[in-house]
């Protein structure tokens, strides 16, 4: 079943088209993988996604509800949250207040915000930095850091934007445990990733994006050995190029 | 260190604990100093711990960089003025008026900048309180110009203004500890920290700066409005871009984003003020040098220095 449906949507940028008619669907439960080459619009999608971009035209709908052009923060609370590429997180707050205003932000009163807080602390293993200035924390830290901003109440819909970007494994291997958790008790994502292997790993779908528009969408094996995905990531291929989508993620289906 | 010195509510409770000591020795002032001219002084420096304590909210604790302090305490010593002068209404009804007016025109001035930050916004404020000061400087039928208009006072002595006044600090910081340990101390943080961040976690970010503008605004017409009673005179002259200026000067030496670097700020800086005015008018000169040599050094002020070195230090 669709809990998010992306429907025709465009915007441009002084004429140029960054995001193009581009339609998808996110079903409730679900890893979507949102992947495409620099520049394709994937970030720009989550812009307008989550509130921070009013699409020229197009729609998007929760549950066949329309929520286009709705504020971020409308949508926080609707369940739509959002992890940031640059993350977005309060410098001069402490870790632990970081969640706690987290929660209080969602409408959560203070007493099982603390409670919440508190597990996530321990879950992310933010422990030993939980009284630190989240500006004193690391690139990994903070991206921990948002991930238990957006789960301090679950969201309908998170949208995790390159969260593996320059995290250090043990970290990665902490955040994909968590989005494998939360995914088994019903969690949705949106993952935007330049790391083939974690989509493959992650992800049944994917949606690939080139130049503001959607070149492929379906199972992420599928997409990946999609002739026209390769094309936008690799280039023309020289004749006698036998480069595989499989290649391209770095694994195989074993993997998964 | 306490580690639990590093939590907001420590931290503000920490903060607000040290600025109620000030105001106790505050009041133990005039049982020291006898002389109408010294208490008159640091009855003065109070008021501007006041405006200081509001500019500190919205600016430390929001970062709206607002450069309209002294114009809101020139408002409300204006509201109180006219209704005394005009209507005879009692200072009972007139000085809240006061409070009220200042706090629907920062309403409409935080609806107005909602949209901009950084340089932007703080030009649009001092606009604004151009306008307000030369509108009020020329209204001579209204207003009486530059000549100021006489205002009715609450009482003749001097120490028992003296108490007002700090009675009227000591609610302004209860007030103030309040609204930050609660949602909105940390919504208005949140915003100042990160307003796209903020947004994205589901703070209503036009609310937060607007209610920010309100109770700032609101606290700096309740300070010029009982100046005007206790000077018995207002005038344009209270909305100077100077007395802005000063007030700056007392948050970034005393430390930003905090209750008693405020407080702390607004006190010793005055005082210095006044004791360098036997030297000639260099204090603007001074307190300019010092702002520079803070906000690049010392960017947590004198009270970031005691703090940090007392107890990890407050935000």
């Amino acid at each position: 079943m669709s809990l998010l449906t992306v429907d025709h949507l465009s915007v441009q940028f002084g004429g140029v088209a960054a995001v193009d008619d581009v339609s998808f669907d996110l079903r409730a439960g679900e890893i979507l993988g949102l992947i495409g080459p620099n520049g394709s619009g994937k970030t720009t999608v989550l812009n307008l996604l989550s509130g921070f971009l009013a699409p020229r035209s197009g729609r998007v709908q929760m549950e066949g509800v329309d929520i286009t052009g709705l504020a971020a923060n409308q949508l926080a609370h609707r369940g739509v949250l959002r992890m940031f590429q640059m993350t977005r997180v309060f410098s001069r707050m402490s870790a632990f207040d970081n969640l706690l205003t987290a929660g209080l932000a969602r409408g959560i009163d203070e007493t099982e915000s603390r409670r919440r807080a508190d597990a996530l602390i321990e879950e992310l293993t933010l422990g030993p930095v939980r009284f630190l200035d989240a500006g004193q924390l690391s690139g990994g830290q903070r991206k921990l850091l948002e991930f238990g901003m957006c789960f301090i109440e679950p969201p309908r819909v998170a949208m995790l934007d390159e969260p593996f970007a320059a995290v250090h494994p043990v970290m990665r291997d902490v955040m994909a445990a968590f989005i494998r958790t939360r995914h088994a008790q019903g969690a949705t994502f949106l993952l935007v990733s330049h790391d083939m292997p974690i989509v493959v790993d992650l992800c049944q779908r994917a949606v690939c994006m080139n130049a503001g528009k959607v070149i492929a969408a379906g199972d992420v094996h599928a997409v990946l050995k999609d002739h026209e995905v390769i094309e936008a990531y690799l280039g023309e291929p020289a004749e006698g190029d036998s480069t595989t989508g499989l290649e391209l993620a770095g694994g195989d289906e074993g993997s998964r | 260190m306490s580690p639990g010195g590093r939590l907001w509510s420590e931290r503000l409770r920490f903060d607000v604990r040290a600025t109620l000591v000030i105001c106790a020795a505050l009041a133990l002032v005039p049982l020291v100093v006898t002389g109408p001219y010294a208490l008159g002084i640091i009855l003065v420096s109070i008021y501007f711990a006041i405006i200081a304590l509001a500019w500190n909210l919205l600016a430390g604790y929001a970062g709206q960089f607002s450069l309209a302090p002294a114009a809101f305490a020139m408002i409300g010593a204006y509201t109180t003025a006219l209704l005394d002068h005009y209507g005879h209404v009692p200072l009972a009804i007139g000085i809240p008026a006061a409070v009220v007016s200042t706090a629907l025109l920062g309403w409409v001035l935080g609806k107005l900048v909602l949209k901009l930050s950084g340089p932007y916004l703080s030009l649009t404020t001092l606009a604004f309180a151009e306008i307000a000061r030369v509108v009020i400087g020329n209204s001579h039928e209204f207003t009486r110009g530059d000549q100021g208009m006489h205002v009715a006072t609450l009482t003749q002595s001097r120490v028992a203004y003296y108490y007002i006044f700090l009675a009227t600090l000591v609610a302004v910081v209860a007030v103030l500890y309040a609204m930050l340990r609660g949602r909105l101390g940390r919504f208005m943080t949140a915003l100042r920290d990160d307003p796209v961040g903020a947004s994205s976690r589901g703070i209503d970010v036009v609310r937060t700066k607007s209610i920010a503008f309100c109770v700032s605004c609101a606290l700096c017409g309740l300070a010029g409005s009982l100046y005007g009673t206790f000077s018995q005179l207002v005038s344009p002259e209270l909305g100077l871009l100077q007395q802005t200026g000063l007030v700056l000067a007392m948050v970034v030496i005393g430390g930003m984003s905090s209750l008693t670097g405020a407080v702390a700020g607004a006190i010793l800086v005055y005082l210095s003020s006044e004791w360098m005015r036997g030297f000639g008018n260099v204090q603007i000169i001074v307190f300019a040098l010092l702002v520079i040599v803070f906000a690049r050094y010392l960017p947590g002020g004198l009270w970031g220095l005691v703090a940090g070195r007392l107890r990890g230090g407050p935000r």
